[in-house]
């Protein structure tokens, strides 16, 4: 099913800026997608299991838990980089790497982008991460430290910077535009598309991958244990991570790679590709009380979206479905409740509302750019994965639609929101109206 | 960037020294902030000088915060940010706190925290790691700790784009304060010393035993640093109106990807090369009117060659007869506060007329036919200058500065 | 060890890091024309083949290696200085 049938010839409607905003017109549209999640690797398939109300979370197996008392985990099952990769040398990429260049592999195939074309249009990249990887970080310190540092391991080194893994993927798939990596907490990978579409509107590139990737390591594991945030990590309860969940009490890691191929509307339509959606409007910001005073956490947000909606010239009464990065955190869902109550008005009653970090894990800086595809995905297929669980919800959020299973979407713009816990917000609106059909 | 972004405040915390004076003044006469480390042991290391920041304390500085809940780039870059704030006379009270940001650039963040961990990791310790780690550690905490010591709302991002991200940095600032974003920005770099940094540059052989020597023959290495440098940006309109001082107006920006080689530089330079005409492309400043180059200048035997490669392509047999001098002699590799740092050198060279030199410059190399500026400053009004930087990742950077229109 | 056990042991390190499987790793292969190393590859190996085989060499003999034979001799040359007398 699509929302709207192929209307190449019609006009695109005017200019979506208003207001203040001195943003040049150039559009910034969608041309593929790339994705290697717990859930699946293609949109297709993660957004059908998601709304199948399939959960990744299992015992992690990737490394040993040693004794930590949460164990669970959403491990990419059986991840081979070889898959998607082929032929080469993979030992100088890690995880990370292997997992972002992956994803980039799908997203440059699913934009027609071959090799020839990535150095003629400079295609550039934009990866969302919140560690790189601090496994081979700290595997790289702890050799020197056990085995003395004339033996610390040189390709090791070369991946002890946090944007190794947008180098090396831009190395793997030859990719000689701008390369940036994006650090914002949980909001990595949403501000990475929000970046990247800035530069395409102001015309500092025309093609560029962007998204996020994060690996499940042993140090973020034990490290967030620590810090309490972990589902089950405080006390004896039994893990519940369901976002917005009456009893949750935090968030369970999870790992990925999604990357959406953002570009300039008449570089898409000088190439002849379809267009999928139009990356409308974005706007980040800061909670300065960094969620210790909920008030300034919501409005915060609600700013953000605010904005997001301004930019791409849409109500929030024009929302389709709305995708968030609650993740079972019991004040962090709370705020982000509070801060898309307080954005969307009235609608925050009717818009369908999901949150996938429950079923997903919270995949840190992959988190922001899943959630883009998710609903992306949900927009193209006319269906809004549930928030998985047999959890209710809180009794008492303002927000109107949290149901366990798919919804109908019936309008084709979407809003992807993600409210960080050390402060970063940040929001979307797509706007399926303005794509082609596939 | 529509509406032309200026610089308005400089904070720096050095191995030269904290604050813009004494910074410039120790550049200028040439000092060396070069000594052996103190911060870990190196005697199971075949070389042992690095370019601390000394007697930095975090207490003199850090008001809202607890000083000790944050890592010690944070520190830093919270230190260099009050200095830029107060600089530029900039009263945050008078703009909405959503109109604020900040945006820095890390090559490793706060590596310190992540060696803590390891350091208990290898004692078999791990059950004294507290939730400190996971509250320091990840880079984007650095902008979230000054944003949230100085009550700032707007814009947050780090951009660990290495050893060229606080031109990363000083560059997406420009792109939200043009489009009409936010009244203030906060931009720059930050980087504590790091075993972990220290230990792979030692090992790649890339660390030089005695001095840093950028562009001499007998050039053996970089020397690994750290440090913080913060700029105030603002639109020049906004500028105007408060009748502030203006250092420089950022002209323009140039990032590559060399896609070529995690640690080793495109062999023809072309990435860098790439990003220099972006940013003169950018700017709309042809080469010849580029008075001043800040190279990034490692003292790498490889780095040095590669970047006269570029410049001269750029700017013709030996850069065009242009002075192009490296910091990095005097401050050693400060990493991601490197590229912010040496922002900030060429708003100064602007405002001064004064050119920081290469220090230790004995033995010309006729691979690196440039005017490098050699052991002494020079007087001499510069009316544009450029800022290159280079990274890990084939990152690559460049900036172009202007004098402000009066 | 025999030279055959130091030249297998050689080739696994040149595979964990080449991606390259032992069998394919001709005896007198060279680093950099045969197998195409950089120079961080190159150093990896170096430092991989110290380790395993406990040298402790100076840094200029793992910098001039060329070949996987040259590696092996040095690591039989090594092997008989260690000898106790």
């Amino acid at each position: 099913m699509s929302y709207r049938a192929a209307q190449p010839e019609s006009p695109q409607t005017g200019n979506p800026q208003t207001g203040s905003s001195q943003i040049p017109d150039r559009r910034v549209v969608v041309t593929g997608f790339g994705v290697v999640s717990p859930l699946g690797d293609s949109p297709r398939e993660l957004h059908g299991r998601l709304c199948a109300g399939a959960c990744a979370l299992a015992p992690i197996e990737l490394f040993d838990v040693q004794d930590l008392p949460v164990t669970l985990g959403a491990e990419i099952p059986g991840f081979s980089a070889r898959d998607y990769l082929g032929e080469g040398n993979l030992r100088p990429l890690d995880r990370t790497a292997r997992l972002a260049a992956s994803a980039t592999e799908r997203a440059l195939a699913d934009a027609g982008l071959s090799t020839e074309d990535r150095h003629r249009l400079s295609v550039g990249l934009i990866l969302g991460t919140v560690f790189g990887s601090v496994g081979t970080i700290s595997a790289f310190d702890r050799r020197g430290l056990e085995a003395g540092p004339r033996y610390v391991k040189p390709l090791d080194f070369a991946n002890s910077v946090i944007n190794a893994a947008a180098g090396q993927t831009a190395i793997w798939h030859g990719l000689p535009g701008v390369n940036s990596t994006i650090c914002s907490g949980t909001s990595s990978g949403l501000q990475a598309l929000a970046y990247g579409a800035d530069l395409i509107r102001g015309g500092r590139a025309d093609i560029l991958v962007a998204g996020g990737a994060e690996e499940l390591c042993f140090e973020s594991f034990l490290g967030y244990q620590r810090t309490g945030r972990i589902a089950g990590s405080r006390n004896a309860a039994p893990p519940c991570a369901v976002p917005f969940g009456a009893g949750r009490n935090g968030f369970l890691l999870g790992e990925g790679a999604a990357f959406l191929v953002l570009e300039a509307e008449e570089s898409a339509r000088d190439r002849g590709v379809a267009i999928r959606a139009v990356l409308a409007g974005s706007s980040s910001g800061f909670d300065p009380s960094r969620g210790h005073d909920g008030d300034s956490a919501a409005a915060s947000l609600k700013r953000c979206i605010s904005m997001a909606l301004h930019q791409a010239g849409r109500e929030s009464s024009a929302l389709g479905a709305v995708s968030c990065s609650a993740n079972g955190s019991p004040t962090g869902d709370l705020y982000e409740a509070q801060g898309l109550a307080q954005a969307l008005g009235d609608a925050a009653g009717t818009v369908p509302i999901t949150a996938s970090k429950g079923l997903l894990g919270e995949s840190l800086g992959a988190g922001g750019a899943l959630q883009a595809i998710i609903l992306l995905e949900s927009l193209r297929r006319g269906q809004l994965p549930g928030i998985g669980g047999s959890e209710s919800p809180e009794a008492g959020l303002p927000l109107g639609r949290l149901e366990p299973t798919p919804r109908d979407v019936i309008a084709a713009v979407g809003l992807a929101t993600s409210s960080s816990f050390d402060g970063h917000s940040c929001a979307i609106v797509f706007d399926g109206e303005g794509g082609t059909n596939e | 960037m529509q509406e032309p972004i200026v610089i308005t405040g400089i904070g720096l915390v050095t191995p030269l020294g904290k604050g813009r004076e004494l910074f410039w003044s120790r550049l200028l006469a040439g000092d060396s902030g070069i000594s052996p480390v103190s911060s870990f042991d190196t005697s199971a290391y075949s070389v042992h000088l690095g370019g601390e920041v000394k007697d930095f304390r975090a207490r003199e500085h850090v008001k809202n915060l607890e000083p000790e809940s944050l890592g010690r780039a944070s520190q830093m870059a919270i230190a260099a940010a009050y200095e830029a704030l107060e600089d530029s006379g900039v009263d945050l009270g008078e703009i909405p706190r959503e109109r604020s940001g900040v945006i820095m650039g890390t090559t490793s963040g706060e590596p310190q925290e992540v060696e803590r961990f390891d350091d208990r990791y290898v004692a078999g310790d791990l059950r004294s790691v507290g939730r400190e780690f996971m509250d320091r550690y990840p880079c984007h905490v650095i902008p979230a700790h000054m944003a949230a010591e100085l009550g700032l709302a707007g814009f947050n991002l780090m951009i660990p784009a290495a050893c060229a991200a606080g031109s990363y940095a000083v560059g997406q600032a420009c792109e939200v304060l043009g489009s009409g974003r936010a009244d203030v920005m906060l931009a720059g770099g930050a980087d504590s010393f790091s075993r972990i940094t220290y230990s792979g540059f030692a090992r790649l052989g890339a660390i030089a035993q005695e001095k840093c020597q950028p562009f001499d023959r007998g050039r053996r290495g970089m020397i690994p640093g750290e440090g913080a440098a913060v700029l105030v940006l603002e639109t020049r309109r906004r500028a105007r109106q408060r009748g502030a001082h203006v250092y420089a107006e950022v002209a323009g920006y140039g990032l590559t990807c060399d896609a070529h080689h995690m640690t080793a530089a495109h062999p023809q330079g072309d990435g860098a090369a790439r990003a220099m005409e972006q940013a003169l492309d950018h700017s709309g400043i042809h080469a010849q009117e580029v008075g001043y180059i800040s190279a990034h200048g490692t003292g790498t035997p490889t780095n040095d060659r590669l970047e006269t490669l570029a410049a001269c392509r750029v700017f013709g047999a030996r850069a065009g007869g242009k002075p192009i001098s490296s910091i990095k002699s005097m401050l050693g590799h400060t990493m991601g506060a490197a590229s912010a740092i040496e922002t900030a050198v060429c708003a100064l060279v602007i405002e001064e007329g004064k050119i920081p030199p290469t220090i230790n410059f004995e033995d010309p190399d006729p691979e690196c036919d440039l005017d490098c500026v050699p052991n002494e400053a020079r007087d001499q009004r510069v009316d544009v200058a450029m800022n290159n930087a280079y990274a890990f990742g084939g990152n690559n950077a460049s900036l172009v500065l202007r004098r402000p229109a009066s | 060890m025999s030279t055959k056990e130091i030249r297998t042991k050689i080739k696994e390190i040149i595979s964990q890091v080449t991606g390259i499987p032992p069998g394919d790793i001709s005896d007198g292969a060279s680093y950099r024309e045969d197998l195409d190393l950089d120079s961080l590859s190159l150093l990896e190996i170096g430092v991989d083949v110290d380790y395993e085989f406990k040298l402790g060499l100076p840094e200029e003999d793992l910098q001039t290696l060329e070949t996987i034979q040259e590696t092996v001799d040095l690591v039989l040359r090594h092997q008989a200085s260690a000898i106790p007398v």
